[in-house]
């Protein structure tokens, strides 16, 4: 549950508000010590690195998804059903060899592991741990090349947090799956990478 | 990273008393078909049906395929034989579970035939609960995209991905609100900024980003589900926010009762929504599954700083 009451009576509420007022004044004065990251060679290097792999990666599922028949914006049920199963297919043949870090490497996970850490403290890092915590996704396979069942709810990515992490081009997406970061192919859910326990 | 200053809670305070719900009052019935409906309460309608009014109406998190969402869709369609709404809005979780094609059959197509069969058109947003190959789905009007706008009358709606809100969706609702001369801008996605359920509760990080947009660009009305309740929240920074989260699913006894944030709410059965846009004025009605009309109201077009 996340917190929505901003003043209760009687007087135990003014407690709370009191130490809600207490969290948000700590909260700004962390705010006002940003940029609290800064990029050394080797993140740049990090970000440059997970730019280029992203890129190959996009360029070759780009490929394969146009030798698919061509999904409409006016598709049939079926013609969506037969369209994800065909990619899914073919991504998941074409990319038989994939494994853990061909995107995420070592150095990429340490940025993006740091970058949260450093990024979300105090009440953002227990907001943004609610949020994904309350995502129920059991049942979601931790393994490259596997496709990211339709029953599992996707955790939202707040906003706050997209906005620290290296841009994604359209086709992919990160995703927590509890506090494993993965990265997914956003029509075939196809998950590419992963980090394990990423989220602090 | 928040930033609250004596000066905007004290906007805040006097946006809040200058804004407000009038309730309106109910005219029109209508005896609800006792066989297909859970309910013999009529419908009675509290909309005031003006000549060239915008009629819509509103479901959030309907997708489980369940009685009670057929029931609550053959409610819809008795309401609608009293106020003739012209197309739907999804609020997300338009399916949980499965997607295979039967899926959409039965969580979708056929707890909405009757509308579907008389061209009511839906558009829908995405939840948690959804893939994004929906925004193909030609009965959701997505176009496929997963952000869009499109106007109907003097309202312009825009849908968003709360799921997945980055640098270039938010790029894209800046733009496209900048410049936007349409008297009433609605805005529709999943997740709340605002909502007093214990489940889920406000979304602040989501808050964070989008409330400085709708301030700064004059946005009127945010419809959001997620929570399976209805609440209506009292005007924030100006901005009328609904959480109608309980077409399909339901939490009794969510709402937080001591929440400071609620006008109104409900969360004894499932709802839906309907507005009445007639120039300045948007009414608003709230029906629940058996027929009950759980809230209504109408609320005053916000003055920009061009009126």
């Amino acid at each position: 549950m996340r917190n929505h009451n901003l003043g209760h009576w009687p007087p135990k509420g003014l407690v709370t508000m009191a130490l809600v007022f207490t969290c948000l004044c700590i909260d700004q004065s962390l705010g006002n010590q940003e940029p609290k990251i800064v990029d050394s060679p080797a993140d740049k290097q990090a970000v440059q690195l997970l730019v280029r792999r992203v890129n190959d990666y996009v360029k070759h599922r780009n490929q394969i998804k146009e030798k698919l028949p061509k999904l409409s914006k006016d598709s049939t049920p079926e013609q969506i059903q037969a369209f994800k199963t065909n990619f899914v297919e073919a991504l998941r043949a074409a990319r038989q060899g994939a494994k853990r870090g061909d995107l995420f490497t070592p150095q990429v996970a340490s940025y993006i592991e740091r970058t949260l850490r450093e990024e979300f403290r105090g009440k953002d890092r227990m907001q943004l741990r609610e949020i994904v915590f309350e995502a129920e996704t059991e049942g979601v396979p931790m393994r490259v090349n596997y496709p990211y069942p339709a029953s599992a709810e996707m955790a939202e990515m707040p906003p706050t947090l997209l906005l620290k992490l290296p841009q994604l081009p359209k086709e992919l997406r990160y995703r927590f799956v509890g506090r494993n970061l993965i990265l997914v192919d956003r029509e075939s859910s196809v998950i590419v990478d992963f980090i394990t326990g990423a989220l602090p | 990273m928040k930033r609250f200053t004596t000066a905007s809670l004290t906007l805040s305070l006097l946006v809040v008393i200058n804004l407000g719900f009038v309730p309106t009052a109910q005219s029109q019935t209508l005896a609800a078909n006792a066989s297909s409906v859970a309910s013999t309460a009529p419908v009675k309608l509290a909309l005031p049906l003006k000549d060239g009014s915008l009629r819509f109406a509103v479901i959030g998190d309907t997708g489980t395929g369940s009685k009670k969402q057929y029931q609550l869709g053959e409610m819809m369609v008795q309401a609608r034989r009293l106020f003739p709404f012209e197309f739907v809005l999804m609020l997300g979780d338009n399916m949980y579970g499965g997607e295979s094609a039967k899926d959409f059959e039965k969580k979708f197509s056929n707890a909405y035939k009757q509308l579907l069969a008389d061209k009511v058109k839906f558009y829908a947003t995405l939840g948690n609960h959804d893939q994004v190959l929906q925004t193909h789905y030609q009965n959701f009007n997505m176009d496929g995209r997963e952000y869009y706008r499109f106007k109907k009358g003097n309202v312009a709606f825009y849908s968003l991905n709360s799921n997945y809100l980055d640098k270039k969706q938010l790029k894209w609702l800046e733009d496209e609100l900048a410049k936007d001369t349409s008297e009433w801008k609605v805005c529709f996605f999943h997740h709340p900024p605002y909502s007093s359920a214990k489940k889920h509760g406000s979304d602040e990080q989501l808050r964070e980003v989008v409330e400085p947009i709708f301030v700064r660009y004059g946005v009127n009305v945010v419809l959001t589900g997620h929570d399976h309740v209805y609440e209506k929240i009292k005007p924030q920074k100006g901005i009328y926010y609904f959480v109608s989260g309980a077409g399909g699913k339901l939490r009794t006894g969510d709402v937080d009762s001591r929440s400071t944030l609620t006008a109104k709410a409900y969360d004894r059965d499932l709802h839906f929504m309907l507005f009445e846009v007639a120039g300045d004025q948007m009414y608003f009605q709230v029906i629940s599954r058996t027929g009950e009309t759980v809230d209504s109201g109408v609320m005053a077009r916000q003055k920009k700083s061009d009126d």
